[in-house]
């Protein structure tokens, strides 16, 4: 039942892929000022909204697994860094080459450029921290310390940083008026790449823990 | 705050403290590795002259990588002395925390107030604002303190010591590291410094120390 349940879950994905590949490259226009470029913002936007998704979600299985010390909390916060690391470096790579294209640099410290990177590290040190740990209780309890306190260096990226620092990024799909500067086909085409990106985040994580549950019941 | 927290707390401090002067492991490490950088620095630049923001950067480098080598020892020390289990039974946990926070604190303000001076004296610094210094250094300090003090209990038992202190510290302590660095140029003739930032540092301590609180039980106490 649960395998068919993620074949679903995988043919989903598979078409809203497609679907996705098709808006982005035949649907969407050309953007003002960013020309094709801006093709490249229907990855880069949903991999770095997985990548703080995927922090998230790390953190919050890691506070589950301090209440409840069930090592499946534990299972499901390392499997969330571990993917949640590869969204960040798709995230920094493909913000790079963006930037290039855009303003002639790779890398500059833009305050999203900073944000991004703290995360990275973040990301780094929590799996690091994992992988010297050799008894499994004490590896599970101070990572999820680990990772709930780190959390708390959010307030800081998303607020103060930008204040701290000058930035050519472009403002957030939904700024701070609270109003939305997006032509409808771009943010539709944007809402499946969020879509996408989420699910397929979900579906790694899910088939992760459940191949690691299999192990243990071998 | 209870009494007799407080007096835990003052008995933990009193004892790191005790403990710290009479080894001197942590002690010398930490003031011969700012020295030595320091030193190397200053030879290297040969009497030229840096920008503010690059001597800020620069002293906060130091300062950061020095304390690495003195704070990541409050928990591996008594863990190796075999101490930590008879601590873990006779020390509420909160009164070990805060006790090993404050001391940190301590030894951090010691090497902040010995490789400033030498600092400012070696690289021919002009300190407009020394008011301004002094509270970004102790701003700074309290961070470290505060993130140091709960992630080198995290990293008690790890297999592998070399380098993992560093690397859990920096994406934490960022948010002192950064406007401590502003400041501290400002505090160098370079540019008007926000008043926010340090009002920033000083709420980041706080969460910080808060948040360090909160979890630390967690370590603490052993399943």
């Amino acid at each position: 039942m649960k395998l068919k349940q993620g074949n679903y879950l995988l043919a989903g994905i598979g078409l809203l892929t497609v679907v996705l590949l098709y808006l982005v490259f035949w649907v969407v226009p050309p953007a003002q000022g960013l020309g094709n470029y801006v093709r490249i913002a229907f990855f880069h936007i949903p991999v770095a909204w997985v990548s703080v998704l995927a922090f998230l979600m790390s953190a919050g299985w890691g506070a589950g697994y301090l209440r409840r010390r069930d090592m499946r909390f534990d299972a499901l916060s390392a499997a969330s860094a571990r993917f949640g690391l590869i969204f960040v470096v798709l995230a920094t790579v493909s913000g790079a080459v963006f930037s290039k294209l855009t303003w002639g640099a790779y890398w500059n410290w833009d305050p999203r450029q900073t944000t991004i990177f703290v995360l990275l590290l973040i990301y780094g040190a929590y799996l690091t921290l994992r992988a010297v740990m050799p008894e499994p209780t004490r590896r599970a309890r101070v990572s999820a310390v680990y990772a709930l306190f780190s959390f708390l260096t959010v307030p800081f990226l998303v607020f103060i940083i930008p204040r701290l620092f000058f930035s050519l990024h472009p403002s957030p799909v939904i700024n701070g008026s609270g109003s939305v500067a997006m032509e409808p086909v771009m943010l539709a085409t944007l809402l499946v790449g969020l879509l996408d990106a989420t699910l397929i985040y979900a579906w790694l994580v899910r088939k992760s823990v459940s191949g690691r549950d299999k192990e243990v019941l071998a | 705050m209870q009494q007799s927290s407080w007096q835990g707390i003052k008995l933990v401090f009193r004892k790191e403290l005790v403990v710290g002067l009479r080894f001197k492991a942590a002690w010398a490490a930490m003031l011969m590795f700012s020295l030595t950088t320091l030193a190397c620095v200053s030879m290297a630049l040969q009497g030229g002259t840096l920008e503010p923001r690059l001597l800020a950067a620069l002293l906060w480098v130091i300062l950061f990588f020095a304390s690495l080598a003195g704070a990541d020892r409050v928990f591996a020390d008594e863990d190796t002395a075999g101490t930590l289990l008879a601590l873990r039974i006779y020390g509420p946990s909160q009164a070990v925390l805060m006790g090993k926070m404050l001391y940190t604190f301590f030894l951090m303000v010691a090497l902040a107030a010995f490789i400033t001076p030498l600092f400012v004296l070696l690289l021919d610094v002009t300190v407009t604002a020394p008011g301004l210094l002094t509270v970004a250094l102790l701003l700074g300090c309290g961070g470290i303190a505060a993130a140091g003090t709960l992630i080198a209990a995290l990293t008690t038992g790890a297999s592998v010591h070399g380098g993992l202190f560093s690397i859990l510290m920096l994406p934490v302590i960022l948010p002192v590291f950064l406007p401590a660095i502003s400041l501290s140029a400002a505090a160098f003739g370079g540019g008007d410094s926000a008043g926010s930032y340090l009002v920033g540092m000083g709420l980041y301590d706080l969460i910080l120390a808060v948040g360090a609180s909160l979890l630390f039980d967690y370590l603490w106490y052993e399943d």
